[in-house]
């Protein structure tokens, strides 16, 4: 009974995981960033929700679309002012600036909201689904839901819009997408935009559910680039199992094996599939052959 | 150093040399051995403020060296470099405070352990490239701070491991650890302009260029980098062997700390990737450049270091060697002007020619 228990939110767990991710897989397959900021961006969200909800009483659940669109604007800003033009340059610079961001990130929240862990204690928080001898709380279940459907609603948009059949063109091949009259410099921008705008929005839904400090972020950054890895880099449905996937590995072996090597799963994990399966479990051949260049 | 460091250097990339003068080397060379001098030399002169921000560029430098050893030459960017450093300080403090041993089978215990789990993780690991390599050597140096964080028995876990007092005073040790820095600067330094010019070196850089090709052409690529790592391990494990005899005191967070490994790399970018005097550079400039907006900013220090790699990258995206060379020298600027003068009287002459064979048409 544990052992379902242990697995079943480490399924939820995952939801959320993957939500985060494929605003990771999102930016590093269109402009080539690793967004090593991208953990930090997430607690901005939840920081941002814990501001709402401070200040005007706003449920975490409601603040989503604010994160979200704060984050876009941050997101869309930071890529057409200044990571176009050092993604030019080389993989190093582009690293080394996003870990700059990272450390100015965090040292700004540090500022602004000290090193407390903080939580966000809605009143429904204790209602859960009771199933025999499980029990599931109603928020991790929302939060699972939610972060599914706003990784479909990514998927949607990638497929059904013009902007977002633009920003696959360009993920494909930026130089023949860019010949055919895409304005390289604005989908780049605006990849990166929804990209930490889905970090926002996974962060908000953290913070429904989990305490954070400034520093939750940098392992969570570690995370996604584990579960794009093994997904596979352009492949939403990838993502969406690798998160779950990765979900239910750490709480199993956090939760029955050894305690205290939560964070050491991802990296096994990652030496395993690219050991054996370096384009990921969904990879895209072309677009792997095209990044290990 | 035989006379100048930058004679037997084949060219990694074009650009990224100076343009080879006549007097040039027996300039370079005259200016290194005076800086040795004055390296060697120097903290009998300077304070104990001083002693202690030179010992500390030194170290940068060296832990950049390795770094430039596999990102520079071989292109492999081993972002997560500080997981030997992390690891050589452990060893170090392992050593000294539960088995009692010397300080000198320490420095040599570090690079050995360092080594073997290179042998260990490096075939698998050296089979990615780019992004993947950069962070499966991040996910590296967070697996081994975990697994030492959780063997509390022996290496006192998050509550860190204190070291025995180096012997004498404060500032006898100031000056020895100077010293021990100053010759591993040295010896990275060295190791890397005799890396260069060898056979292993010129392999590296041919993996850089073309890892294919360079496989096609008979290289065993995977023994080449694995030598390489291990080298640019050793150099680091050092290094970290150093650092924690110098804290007396360390715990996981400190030494497995990225914002090392990335200012290492910052270093290695800014001063010039795949030469061998770069990184010396490249120390000198951000560890100054960190150390004087350090001291006044306490709160601040983690999102200045942090202001300071984004502007540096955004302003230098090739480097300071390119950056500096992209300002005109007088003489450059001096011929550029005689060279417009001459153009302006060439030019309007055929113009002229045109113009006066029209009429003779007519």
């Amino acid at each position: 009974m544990l052992t379902l228990q242990i697995v079943l939110s480490g399924i939820l767990l995952g939801g959320l995981y993957a939500c985060m991710a494929v605003g990771f897989s999102i930016i590093w397959g269109v402009t080539n960033l690793i967004n090593l900021a991208h953990g930090s961006m997430a607690i901005m969200g939840a920081y941002l929700a814990w501001l709402l909800w401070s200040h005007t009483g706003l449920d975490p659940f409601l603040s989503v679309p604010f994160a979200a669109a704060a984050l876009f604007a941050f997101g869309y800003a930071l890529q057409w002012a200044v990571l176009n033009r050092i993604a030019r340059t080389s993989l190093f610079m582009t690293l080394i600036f996003t870990f700059g961001l990272d450390m100015v990130l965090v040292n700004v929240m540090f500022a602004l909201f000290s090193a407390d862990v903080r939580g966000i204690p809605v009143s429904y928080s204790s209602a859960g689904l009771v199933l025999g001898e499980i029990r599931l709380p109603y928020t991790r279940i929302a939060v699972f839901v939610l972060a599914l459907l706003l990784t479909l609603a990514l998927h949607l948009f990638m497929d059904h819009t013009r902007s977002g059949q633009a920003v696959r063109a360009t993920a494909q091949n930026p130089r023949a997408a860019a010949m055919l009259g895409i304005d390289s410099n604005h989908i780049n921008a605006l990849a990166f935009g929804i990209g930490a705008a889905l970090a926002g929005a996974a962060g908000t839904l953290i913070a429904v559910v989990y305490s954070f400090s400034p520093i939750t972020g940098s392992p969570l950054t570690m995370k996604a680039f584990v579960i794009v890895a093994l997904g596979g880099l352009g492949s939403m449905r990838g993502v969406i199992f690798a998160g779950i996937a990765l979900g239910v590995a750490e709480n199993i072996v956090s939760g029955l094996l050894v305690p205290g090597y939560r964070d050491a799963v991802s990296f096994v994990l990652l030496v395993l599939i690219l050991i054996f399966r370096p384009r990921g479990l969904f990879g895209d051949r072309y677009l792997f052959d095209a990044r290990m260049r | 150093m035989r006379g100048c460091a930058d004679g037997g250097e084949p060219a990694p990339l074009p650009g990224w040399r100076l343009p080879r003068r006549h007097t040039g080397r027996a300039l370079v060379g005259m200016l290194l051995l005076l800086a040795l001098v004055l390296l060697a030399a120097g903290p009998l002169l300077l304070n104990a403020y001083w002693i202690r921000i030179a010992a500390n560029i030194l170290m940068y430098a060296a832990l950049a060296q390795g770094i430039n050893l596999m990102a520079g030459y071989t292109g492999y960017p081993a972002f997560g470099n500080v997981v030997f450093f992390g690891l050589g300080g452990y060893v170090t403090a392992v050593l000294m405070s539960k088995l009692q041993l010397p300080f000198a089978v320490a420095i040599i215990a570090a690079p050995v352990l360092c080594v073997l789990l290179v042998l260990l993780i490096g075939p698998p690991l050296l089979r990615l490239k780019g992004h993947y390599f950069a962070i499966a050597t991040l996910g590296l140096n967070e697996a081994v701070k975990e697994v030492i964080s959780n063997t509390t028995r022996l290496t006192g876990g998050g509550m860190g491991i204190s070291l025995p007092l180096p012997p004498g005073g404060p500032a006898a040790s100031a000056l020895t650890f100077y010293y021990l820095f100053f010759g591993t600067a040295l010896f990275a330094t060295w190791v890397t302009w005799e890396f260069s010019r060898r056979r292993l070196g010129i392999a590296c850089q041919a993996i850089r260029d073309n890892e294919v090709k360079a496989e096609a052409c008979g290289l065993h690529t995977t023994r080449y980098k694995t030598t390489v790592w291990m080298i640019s391990a050793a150099i680091t494990g050092v290094v970290g062997s150093i650092n924690a005899y110098w804290m007396t005191y360390i715990d996981p967070p400190a030494v497995f700390d990225m914002a090392i490994a990335v200012k290492a790399f910052v270093i290695f970018l800014l001063g010039g990737a795949g030469t061998v005097l770069g990184p010396l550079f490249g120390a000198v400039f951000v560890e100054l450049l960190a150390t004087f907006t350090w001291s006044k900013l306490l709160n601040w220090h983690l999102g200045a270091m942090g202001l300071i790699i984004m502007l540096a990258i955004a302003l230098f995206p090739n480097g300071l060697r390119e950056a500096i060379q992209r300002i005109p020298s007088l003489q450059s600027l001096l011929a550029r002007l005689r060279a417009c003068g001459r153009n302006d009287s060439i030019e309007p002459q055929p113009v002229e020619g045109r113009n006066s064979a029209r009429p003779s048409l007519r």
